[in-house]
């Protein structure tokens, strides 16, 4: 029994066609021309508690529309979705208490106020009681550091700063599902190392969690689970380290050949591998289930002189690069 | 209670933050005060018009003014962006009540705004006398209250409407063109011709100034002051829920911008 579920889930957006300016909209009141656009197509999601989930995909592929339908925000067009034995879209409120949600691009601060006071008035929103208010306060000054931002105005913060404090907001009621809607966008290293490794606590604490995200180190630090969807549709599924094994079988060895022995030799010598490059500088591109880095340079050994060396390993970055630019088929 | 309560109060203090800006708000209101009052001081001289004398039409034209400027500085642009620019999204992801959150903000961005406006009608009606008895200030008061409501539920109503229409700035300019003619802020309704004159008296728009300036002036007492009252009410009632039905819809259209 998954604690999301989502099955055949659709939205369909009907976006107006219509002419530039105030006229354009005034006769788009009267000759209304619409074009239908599936965002999210079809998907099943079962989500177990405790699961920490990365959900990937390009631009547009319906990574916010999705997680705005498990908010119960968008009203699906068809399909089904329950969150915590409840239907967001028919009970919002009831499904808003279970949830915290941070969408990395907006704020949820009072702009003009002290974070201290928006923190404030979600302690009356959930209704949460002084003890447990001021715990989770000093809980969250811990890993976020968020005790030096109360006092300062919203607008007055840094981008981290800020991101900081709304992830405060986001988890002050400690939800048991969360949703991150690009929660490190924009940030620095260090406030980023910091995000991730907030995240990483959440999830030992058995929250659940659901990340969107473009940050590929996010992904391989929080979660263990990957669904990438393009165009609406889910396209993978499954564990982080069996995606790595299926689609990021490629390790890369660079040598400097110190010999002079053209790369053809070597080519000719390693008929499994992929070897390019220029003048002494070669590259060879090898599956890690066929061979190991050691039975590679032993056999490129035995017909060059080598220098240096340096490996790369496969990265879940190649995979999602060649599935988002449509070179890989899942 | 306690969330909404929370907000109003997070809202008065905020508006706190804009003190110049508002203080420019006051300034420019009360020019138009004083530029209307002109307007009609030259326009009747001694005599009357529609039944309005000078002393009259002053008092029309506080209450007016007042009605007018109640909730102006909270702005529609405030509810609308909230949509057009997908705040929407984050709102909806708390356990509260849009509408009723919507209304608490409202309420709570009228702190700065009732005092100012206490003080510039009272300093009109001290400088030129004519007060009321207290029976017509009561119904008055009354009256005045439901402006509040029925303000907000005009600017939620048309700031909704960018679900559908995504321009906002049109519709707000007619929705304020039509307040001001068929509330009676342009000029009492009486003046209008009578085809005109009588559907506006029965539309939502009269109770914003037309209703607490009759109240004010002693127009309307008794049976006559109730059946204003009431209407004004039944209209608060009928777009509150209506406001309802319609977000019910508008969440169908919703496409939340920006990702």
């Amino acid at each position: 029994m998954g604690l999301v579920k989502a099955q055949s889930l659709t939205k369909v957006f009907r976006r107006p066609q219509k002419g530039p300016g105030l006229r354009g909209s005034v006769k788009h009141l009267f000759q209304r021309r619409f074009k239908d656009v599936p965002a999210v197509n079809g998907i099943d999601v079962s989500i177990e508690a405790g699961e920490a989930v990365a959900y990937v995909g390009p631009n547009g592929a319906g990574k916010s529309t999705t997680i705005k339908l498990l908010c119960g925000i968008l009203v699906p067009t068809s399909g089904s979705v329950e969150v915590a034995g409840v239907t967001p879209h028919v009970d919002r409120i009831a499904n808003a208490r279970n949830i915290g949600v941070l969408f990395g691009q907006r704020s949820q601060l009072w702009w003009d106020l002290p974070v201290r006071e928006s923190l404030g008035l979600l302690r009356d929103m959930y209704d949460l009681p002084k003890g447990f208010y001021q715990q989770r306060i000093e809980r969250l000054d811990e890993v976020l550091g968020i005790g030096e931002l109360m006092p300062v105005l919203a607008r007055k913060l840094s981008l981290g700063q800020r991101m900081r404090a709304d992830l405060a907001a986001a988890l002050l009621h400690q939800p048991r599902i969360v949703y991150l809607d690009e929660p490190t966008i924009g940030l620095d290293i260090a406030v980023k190392d910091k995000v991730r490794k907030f995240l990483r606590e959440l999830r030992a604490d058995g929250t659940t969690l659901m990340l969107t995200t473009h940050d590929l180190g996010d992904i391989e630090d929080v979660c263990e689970r990957i669904i990438i969807i393009d165009e609406g549709r889910k396209i993978f599924d499954g564990p982080l380290a069996q995606m790595k094994d299926s689609f990021a079988r490629t390790r890369r060895m660079h040598l400097h050949i110190t010999d002079g022995t053209p790369m053809d030799v070597i080519a000719k010598h390693l008929s499994t591998a992929d070897v390019s490059g220029e003048g002494s500088e070669v590259t060879i591109a090898f599956d890690r289930f066929a061979h190991t880095a050691g039975q590679i340079i032993a056999a490129v050994l035995q017909v060059a002189e080598v220098g240096e060396f340096h490996l790369d390993e496969p990265a879940i970055e190649d995979v999602v690069r060649k599935v988002y630019a449509g070179e890989l088929l899942v | 209670m306690k969330p909404y309560l929370s907000m109003f109060l997070m809202s008065a203090r905020r508006t706190f933050a804009y003190r110049l800006s508002a203080l420019i708000g006051w300034l420019g209101g009360g020019a138009i005060l004083i530029s209307s009052l002109s307007v009609w001081h030259a326009l009747l001289g001694e005599g009357a018009i529609a039944g309005y004398d000078w002393p009259m039409m002053k008092a029309y034209l506080v209450v007016a003014w007042a009605a007018g400027s109640i909730g102006a500085s909270q702005g529609d642009w405030r509810m609308a962006d909230r949509i057009r620019e997908g705040h929407v999204a984050t709102d909806l992801t708390k356990p509260v009540d849009y509408q009723g959150s919507r209304f608490a903000e409202h309420a709570g961005g009228l702190a700065t705004e009732i005092p100012a406006i206490l003080i510039a009608a009272s300093a009109v009606i001290a400088f030129t006398g004519s007060i009321p008895g207290p029976a017509n200030v009561f119904l008055f008061l009354l009256s005045f209250a439901c402006v509040v409501p029925l303000k907000f539920c005009f600017t939620y109503l048309t700031a909704m409407l960018c679900f559908w229409t995504h321009n906002f700035m049109g519709i707000s300019w007619a929705k304020d063109a039509i307040i001001w003619l068929f509330s009676g802020g342009l000029i009492p309704l009486s003046m209008l011709p009578v085809w005109l004159s009588v559907p506006a008296s029965l539309l939502p728009f009269a109770g914003i100034t037309a209703t607490p300036a009759a109240l004010y002036l002693g127009q309307a007492t008794g049976a006559e002051a109730a059946r204003l009252l009431g209407l004004q009410v039944f209209w608060v009632l009928a777009l509150w829920f209506g406001a309802r039905l319609l977000w019910r819809g508008a969440l169908r259209a919703l496409t939340v911008h920006g990702g």
